[in-house]
């Protein structure tokens, strides 16, 4: 267990606080969630680095795509979930396309970044684009620019989909409502806001 | 025939053995002895921790000796592991040992039973009673003694085969060593320095080499291959194809009448020789004549026509002169000898690093393997062993060694294995480019470094010493200038966290090694199982690693899983001294488990002859009558004819047809309630 | 001609028909020239966005890609695409549904709600590979279309990720030095170019567009700087979502970082339509960020 120090000096405990990893810290449910959920061995990962020396993000910020593999591995759970670079993959595949024990560390990411929504960590961003599904059944809609232009090119306003038949929108949102899906990303849109 | 005892009483004993607790752990086995103790026929029944030993020995024998019994089961571990064992303490007691049965209550029970005690002791009690009603109708055999032909073969020339024919050569055995390519020296002669003393491999090598030629008990058969095997140990009748050379030694000049001629190496036939082709001793890299030798310490000092090159223009013929030596129309030739025992030394081949597309090799000119590297490195190489770009033949100063290059791989492109010397080569070429080129720096890419054997690790720190820089992290992918040919190595740095993209002037790829192409075909053609990872099986990893389950083959080298030079000659020293006992023997016992024939049933049909796959039987006239008869020493058993036999008319030893119907009755029929 | 044709349902996904109409047109209009009539899917959704949908719960990704595949599979038919995200969600889950029991009824036991049923039956297309394959359309078909051969001009490549990767779940063989695509380009009488690292992601993906704009733009713009380096005219993809990353991102990296770079982008069936004859109005080519003047300068 890390050794609490009951400093008088709350910053001085904050610096010299105890940065040992202890076997206590792991948790064995998260690693078992992450490759069930991402359908991906990470156990069998022995850090060759291959994955970040594929990775677009990671000569760009201290996004490390092996160190979410280890910290999956290792049960690090609260680490790797409050860890805002988690959402710094942009799911390009490399480190899997590449990966010499044949497992699949995006969706390892995919896996953390599910079980982090259910822990109501996520951006906003994300919600938005719940939100205009669950509207319109598209993540990126229709607006009047394009509908103009869309009539100019012969094609109707609308295209063949949710838009020109709203009908199906009842089915997307029972389908989202199944998860309550609208219900979680109102929710922590709205705490978000809070002053 | 053997003899049954058909009007004894059969009178078994049996034995259930603890193990400590590898049965005990999981099995009653004082239920299981009490239960035996009901079987039918059975006079005794006992118990004890360990069978296996002395004690536990002494009480069979002891008891056959006091109960005056007729069968001996033991149950305990696999037969594989002591039915010598019991055999023996069987014998001991004054029986004969074929009247000994082993029930396997450990690894096929007990061991993969350990959470079912109550299942598991059931499931002991029937294989005991299975093994009771066989034990009950066992016979005496006698274990056939064949001779050994005392004669060894070597199949490879390099480091290991070698090794491995002078040894037997030298305990007096004559030996035969078969290599496929025109000269012995494998791949020992492609190296230049060899970890981690830096001796200089052509150096120490040659004089094994010469030792081989010189040796009169050795016949050297290069340019030869297997062709086909038949036999079994002590009695293998070996097909060699000689292939066509095309050029006569001087003693088979002289068995044509040719005097004074044949094949001095003098090389004119080669200076006149109009077609050029890649060496594959350079790897491609440098270029060889239609005629011609690998390089210049080749033994034999014989030169080679390469027929699928040669454009028969005859101006070697010319040049050669009186030597005579050339022979355009030679064709290969067939030789069939009379071999004791076998020592398989087959080597291995580089991977085809290509198909890990991300390392760019064949598509870059400055990405090459270590193979090429050392033959770059090598004086006696095409480059005088200077290192030079291929590109642009410039000298290079950075140099990447990219380790683990299709090996620990999973992804079923690479190999799953480590390929074991990489780490050490690397780090020896690392120290050979320190030392010959001033101011250049390898830059060593690895996950691990495995410096395993003696003075290896301290080869380590030596190159560590000197300069050569380490990064911990596997290659991701390698980009090239097209400008410059440069190459971008990119990785990460795990120890410092961060991604690389080093430019480096050429990288050395550590590719994975495999079994050679013709490896698969002559296994086969010995009867020599693969491991899943397909080098060649070794009989047990640990107490056998230089023999195989088939009887008279042995393993030496690379060709049963990749190791260094030491570890290849102590594995073909090993492998020497085994294919050596039966041949100083002179005998070796058979066992008894052929097929016999039941003459007074058999039709003399002579279907069963095609279905032996060890053609081991024959149709014999016999008083008047036609019938099979078994030739015991190819016969090993497997039960093919005893099953097809329509007339019922064929017995197999020790697992006769009535003994394996009684243990099926005594499963289904037998068993508590 | 419709009779012998290859017939498809549709799938638009969002970008195309809701930011970059032109390749919608494009892709009926063209498709037909080579034998491939795109027919409308009524009613399909986002796919959804695999990166911003799937990061947030896979099980509703699954679900929601799963009905619009039932929608294709109603109307008897495959489904062709024309853009990678949406092919990672509609083919992969197809793929995943086909192969796992487990995973297929628990998304059939939500679609039981809406009265759909996943059966299996409808197979999934990207236009850029039914183009590719000889017994649809064929490189050679392709270029005898072109009635504009866009010769003179320098097309740089980006192939995106998930249409290929990761490549033992696609069957599109290499992914580090595929030449696939520059063949399809080449069809049309331009000079592809290769440059630094054309395999590399545009940076929008797994929702990073939306979550940190400057550091996707910075990948783009390590792309955009590979391609001037060896001069280009314009750059083709098959996804809308990495149009949309390199034709607005110009701007946007023009706005963040100063840096001007002035790459027309045009998806490949913007570029089959101009080869194929089509005016730029007629592709609504004034809808891109980036100017395409220049490179229609170089070919009409």
């Amino acid at each position: 267990m890390a050794v609490k120090k009951d400093y008088k000096d709350q910053k001085l405990a904050e610096k010299l606080r105890d940065r040992k990893y202890y076997v206590s810290e792991s948790n064995p449910e998260f690693t078992k969630d992450v490759e069930k959920l991402g359908q991906t061995a990470a156990h069998m990962c022995y850090q060759c680095g291959t994955c970040t020396g594929s990775c677009p993000s990671a000569p760009r910020s201290s996004y490390r795509i092996r160190l979410f593999m280890r910290k999956a591995v290792l049960g690090l759970e609260e680490e790797a979930l409050t860890d805002p670079d988690l959402w710094l993959c942009t799911t390009c595949y490399s480190c899997t396309d590449r990966c010499p024990r044949d497992l699949a560390p995006t969706d390892a990411i995919m896996a953390m970044r599910n079980l982090a929504f259910r822990r109501d960590i996520v951006p906003r961003n994300f919600l938005q684009t719940v939100q205009l599904i669950y509207k319109t059944g598209h993540g990126v809609p229709n607006n009047d620019a394009n509908r103009a232009a869309r009539k100019r090119l012969g094609l109707e306003e609308e295209p063949e989909t949710t838009h020109k038949y709203p009908e199906y929108l009842p089915g997307i949102r029972k389908i989202l409502d199944h998860y309550r899906l609208k219900e979680h990303a109102d929710r922590i849109l709205a705490e978000g806001e809070k002053p | 025939m053997a003899e049954v005892k058909k009007n004894e009483e059969p009178r078994i004993g049996v034995f259930v053995c603890h193990c400590g607790t590898n049965i005990a752990g999981s099995i009653d086995v004082e239920a299981v002895k009490e239960y035996a103790k009901t079987l039918p026929n059975v006079i005794v029944a006992d118990d004890y921790q360990y069978m296996c030993s002395t004690p536990g020995q002494n009480k069979i024998a002891e008891a056959i000796k006091e109960q005056n019994l007729t069968g001996i089961v033991v149950a305990a571990c696999s037969p594989r592991l002591h039915e010598p064992t019991f055999r023996n303490a069987t014998k001991t007691g004054g029986l004969n040992p074929f009247r000994f049965e082993m029930a396997n209550i450990r690894e096929q029970n007990s061991w993969v039973h350990m959470h079912q005690p109550e299942e598991a002791t059931a499931k002991a009690k029937d294989a005991v009673r299975i093994a009771v009603a066989k034990a009950s109708l066992l016979e005496d055999l006698v274990p056939k003694s064949v001779p050994v032909e005392k004669t060894a073969m070597v199949v490879g020339g390099g480091v290991g085969g070698m090794q491995a024919a002078l040894d037997l050569a030298n305990a007096g055995i004559k030996t035969y060593l078969v290599e496929k390519s025109p000269t012995i020296g494998g791949r020992m002669s492609q190296l230049d320095k060899t970890f981690p003393t830096l001796d200089c491999s052509q150096c120490i090598l040659t004089p094994k080499m010469v030792d081989v030629y010189r040796n009169e008990t050795i016949e050297l058969l290069t340019y030869t291959e297997v062709e086909a095997v038949e036999g079994y140990i002590g009695n293998f009748d070996v097909t060699l194809r000689k292939k066509a050379r095309g050029v006569l030694t001087p003693k088979e000049a002289e068995a044509r009448g040719i005097v004074g001629g044949g094949c001095t190496g003098c090389g004119d036939c080669a200076n006149v020789c109009p077609v050029i082709k890649p060496n594959p001793f350079e790897l491609g890299m440098a270029p060889r004549k239609a005629i011609y030798i690998y390089h210049p310490q080749v033994s034999p000092l014989i030169y080679t026509v390469d027929f699928d090159a040669c454009v028969k223009c005859g101006l070697c013929v010319e040049s050669c002169g009186d030597k005579k030596a050339v022979d355009l129309e030679a064709t290969d030739e067939f030789m069939t000898v009379k071999i004791g025992t076998i020592i398989l030394a087959l080597g291995y081949d580089i991977f085809p690093i290509e198909k890990k597309l991300e390392w760019g090799y064949k598509n870059y000119d400055n990405v090459i393997t270590s193979l090429e590297f050392e033959r770059l490195i090598c004086a006696s190489g095409p480059t005088g062993g200077h290192l030079v770009r291929p590109s642009d033949g410039e000298t290079p100063k950075r140099v990447a060694f990219v380790l683990c290059a299709g090996s620990r791989d999973s992804t079923g492109v690479g190999k799953p294995y480590c390929s074991r010397f990489c780490c050490m080569y690397s780090l020896k070429h690392a120290h050979q480019i320190i030392e010959k080129i001033p101011g250049a720096v390898p830059y060593i890419f690895y996950m691990d470094i495995r410096s395993f054997g003696k003075q290896y690790e301290e080869f380590y720190y030596r190159i560590q010493n000197e300069g050569a820089k380490f990064i911990r992290g596997r290659v991701a992918s390698i980009t090239e200038d097209p400008v410059t040919k440069n190459l971008h190595v990119n990785a990460e740095d795990t120890l410092l966290g961060r991604p690389v993209d080093m430019e480096v002037d050429m990288v050395v790829l550590a590719a994975a090694i495999q079994p050679t192409a013709e490896t698969e075909k002559t296994r086969r053609l010995f009867g020599v199982s693969c491991s899943q990872d397909g080098w060649l099986l070794e009989a047990h990893p640990k107490l056998n690693p230089c023999g195989t389950t088939t009887a008279g083959v042995y393993l030496a080298g690379v060709c049963q899983g990749p190791k260094d030079i030491p570890d290849t000659v102590a594995q073909a020293e090993g492998a020497a001294s085994a294919a050596s006992i039966p041949i100083h023997r002179g005998q070796v016992e058979l066992e008894p488990y052929f097929a016999q024939c039941i003459e007074e049933k058999c039709a003399g049909c002579g279907l069963c002859v095609n279905q032996c796959p060890y053609s081991a039987l024959s149709l014999v006239e016999k008083n008047g009558r036609t019938v099979m008869q078994v030739t015991e020493a190819k016969c090993k058993g497997c039960g093919t004819c005893g099953g097809f036999c329509p007339g019922g008319a064929i017995w197999m030893q020790h697992f006769a047809t009535p003994q394996i119907v009684a243990q099926i009755d005594a499963f289904l029929l037998g068993g508590e309630e | 001609m419709s009779g012998s044709n290859h017939q498809y349902a549709f799938f638009l996904g969002c970008i195309a028909p809701n930011r970059y109409p032109g390749i919608e047109a494009a892709a009926v209009r063209t498709s037909k020239n080579v034998g491939i009539d795109l027919l409308p899917l009524k009613g399909a959704s986002c796919c959804p966005a695999p990166g911003a949908f799937g990061s947030i719960d896979l099980y509703v990704w699954y679900a929601m890609a799963a009905r619009n595949l039932v929608l294709a599979e109603q109307m008897k038919m495959d489904i062709a695409l024309i853009c990678n995200g949406c092919y990672k969600s509609i083919w992969e889950v197809n793929h995943k549904l086909k192969h796992n029991d487990e995973l297929r009824d628990g998304v059939n036991e939500v679609l039981k709600e809406i009265d759909m049923e996943y059966k299996g039956t409808a197979d999934v297309w990207h236009l850029a590979e039914l183009y590719y394959d000889p017994k649809i359309v064929g490189v050679k078909k392709l270029a005898e279309s072109v009635r504009r051969p866009l010769t003179g001009s320098k097309v740089a490549v980006h192939y995106g990720c998930h249409l290929m990767k990761p490549a033992k779940e696609r069957h599109f063989g290499n992914t580090e030095t595929p030449m696939w695509m520059e063949e399809l380009v080449a069809a049309l009488g331009a000079e592809p170019v290769q440059y630094r690292n054309k395999m590399q992601c545009c940076g929008a993906g797994g929702g990073v567009r939306g979550y940190d704009l400057a550091h996707a733009l910075d990948i783009t713009n390590e792309k955009l700087t590979n391609m001037e380096e060896v001069g280009v005219d314009a750059v083709t993809e098959v996804c809308p979502f990495c149009q949309l990353q390199f034709d607005r991102g110009q701007l946007e990296i023009k706005e963040k970082f100063g840096t001007e770079h002035r790459i027309p982008v045009l998806h490949y069936n913007e570029l089959l339509g101009l080869a194929q004859g089509m005016s730029p109005d007629e592709l609504a080519l004034d809808l891109h960020a980036v100017d395409v003047e220049p490179f229609l300068k170089k070919i009409l």
